[in-house]
């Protein structure tokens, strides 16, 4: 399954919840019970704010915005890991992003990775179909 | 910058979730309108923490669980029957109704035989064997703490035990309450809910949502120093501790409206990071605790 269609399974999804949500509203009076649907319709509506933005950050073949052209070897990347004055920089799918202020980064470390290294198959593994690559900063390119 | 917290209705009334609950509860079993459902409390391998923790309840307190909500039928560290006796009870559940409250993760090498939990008609039991034996036939199991949870610390490398959580084991739904320890609240709040209503509504990783729905991050009083770029560089000074490596942002948890210790203090508040204790693969996954010299 490739990144698109698992993002369009997200909306599908998004809105299945949503119908269900609105079926619900119809029928209950409880005034707890409708703030609390009506915030599940909130939460919906800003995840398919971020798939949609993720779905745009899929649409074209370069991501790399422009003015960020800078190409890494392995080792320019490992000299980046959060330390001594050094931003921290990981790389996933041969893109470099910038996570020196991403608040999942504490310390320049994240669930036992350290910044400064390629993270693709972790990525791969934790974050698969996740918007999470289109909120960070892309600064260049792992070389081939 | 506490003021912030305690001024917003939302997190003021989830203080309140876990007493309300427990007051309904033990109503509702004084008025015979639900039944005094008994609880097995099992310490597998573990510190015991979690029992301490448990002892510490503030309103709600320990008292009123043992005392009026469940009757506490087995629990090695609380109950005055000992040895053999206590053991008595403990076999004498099998085949009735009972809530399974498990702390401590399970050692699973040679068969269990690192941790042995008591005696049972000359023969030793182990920790593996009790879970796989009182897990599946309880109404509803209880993970409490981290280690109950996903291993937590005695499954931490090199795990010379073969630790895991209690789900590894067990072929049907765990509510997990991770924390180390487990804070009373989630522990007294889940147990009156589930008495009440049956199931609480649990997140993907089976969390109840009412105690881990929020980032610790979002809830922090130090949360404007994040936003506005203010850091510490090392323990004591005033700003966000995300460059010491603090957990918050990645730990879901009510940690900075409930506190600790009668709603005393809390890690953050007492300026420590956050060590991601209540956060699948703690510890490891969670170290180092404390950075320094980050950019």
């Amino acid at each position: 399954m490739n990144h698109n269609e698992i993002f369009i399974n997200m909306v599908q999804d998004n809105l299945n919840e949503m119908n269900d949500t609105i079926d619900r509203l119809y029928t209950t009076s409880n005034y707890c019970a409708k703030n609390r649907l009506l915030n599940r319709l909130r939460k919906n509506m800003s995840n398919l704010s971020v798939l949609i933005q993720g779905l745009r950050g899929n649409e074209g073949i370069d991501p790399l915005p422009p003015g960020t052209g800078r190409r890494f070897t392995q080792a320019e990347l490992s000299r980046c890991n959060g330390r001594d004055g050094n931003p921290a920089y990981v790389a996933v799918n041969g893109i470099v992003y910038d996570v020196t202020n991403t608040a999942a980064w504490g310390g320049a470390t994240h669930f036992g990775l350290t910044a400064g290294a390629d993270v693709t198959s972790q990525f791969a593994s934790c974050h698969a179909g996740q918007p999470i690559l289109s909120k960070l900063k892309v600064v260049g390119k792992m070389t081939e | 910058m506490n003021r912030s917290n305690d001024s917003c209705p939302n997190l003021s009334m989830r203080l309140e979730t876990a007493s309300v609950l427990v007051h309904k509860a033990v109503g509702a079993v004084k008025r015979n309108r639900i039944p005094r459902r008994n609880l097995i409390w099992l310490e597998l391998t573990g510190c015991s923490g979690n029992t301490i923790s448990l002892l510490d309840g503030f309103h709600p307190d320990f008292k009123s669980v043992a005392a009026q909500m469940v009757n506490i039928l087995y629990s090695n560290s609380l109950m005055a029957a000992e040895g053999e006796a206590a053991m008595e009870r403990l076999f004498g559940a099998i085949g009735g109704d009972y809530i399974l409250a498990a702390e401590g993760a399970v050692s699973t090498k040679d068969n269990g035989l690192y941790n042995i939990i008591g005696r049972w008609k000359g023969r030793p039991v182990t920790a593996y064997e009790a879970i796989q034996k009182f897990g599946e036939q309880a109404a509803c199991v209880v993970a409490v703490g981290t280690c109950a949870s996903d291993g937590g610390i005695s499954a931490a490398r090199p795990n010379p035990a073969e630790c895991v959580g209690i789900q590894s084991l067990l072929d049907r739904e765990v509510i997990k309450l991770p924390g180390c320890p487990c804070h009373p609240d989630w522990f007294l709040g889940t147990l009156a809910y589930f008495l009440l209503f049956g199931e609480p509504e649990l997140d993907e990783r089976q969390r109840p949502l009412m105690f881990y729905s929020t980032l610790i991050h979002d809830l922090c009083p130090r949360r404007p120093y994040f936003d506005r770029g203010i850091f510490s560089s090392k323990l004591g000074e005033k700003g966000c501790m995300f460059k010491l490596g603090c957990r918050g942002p990645v730990t879901r948890a009510d940690c900075p409206i409930r506190k600790w210790n009668g709603r005393v203090n809390w890690p953050i508040g007492d300026g420590s990071p956050c060590i991601g204790c209540a956060m699948f693969g703690f510890p490891d996954a969670m170290e180092p605790f404390i950075s320094y010299d980050t950019t």
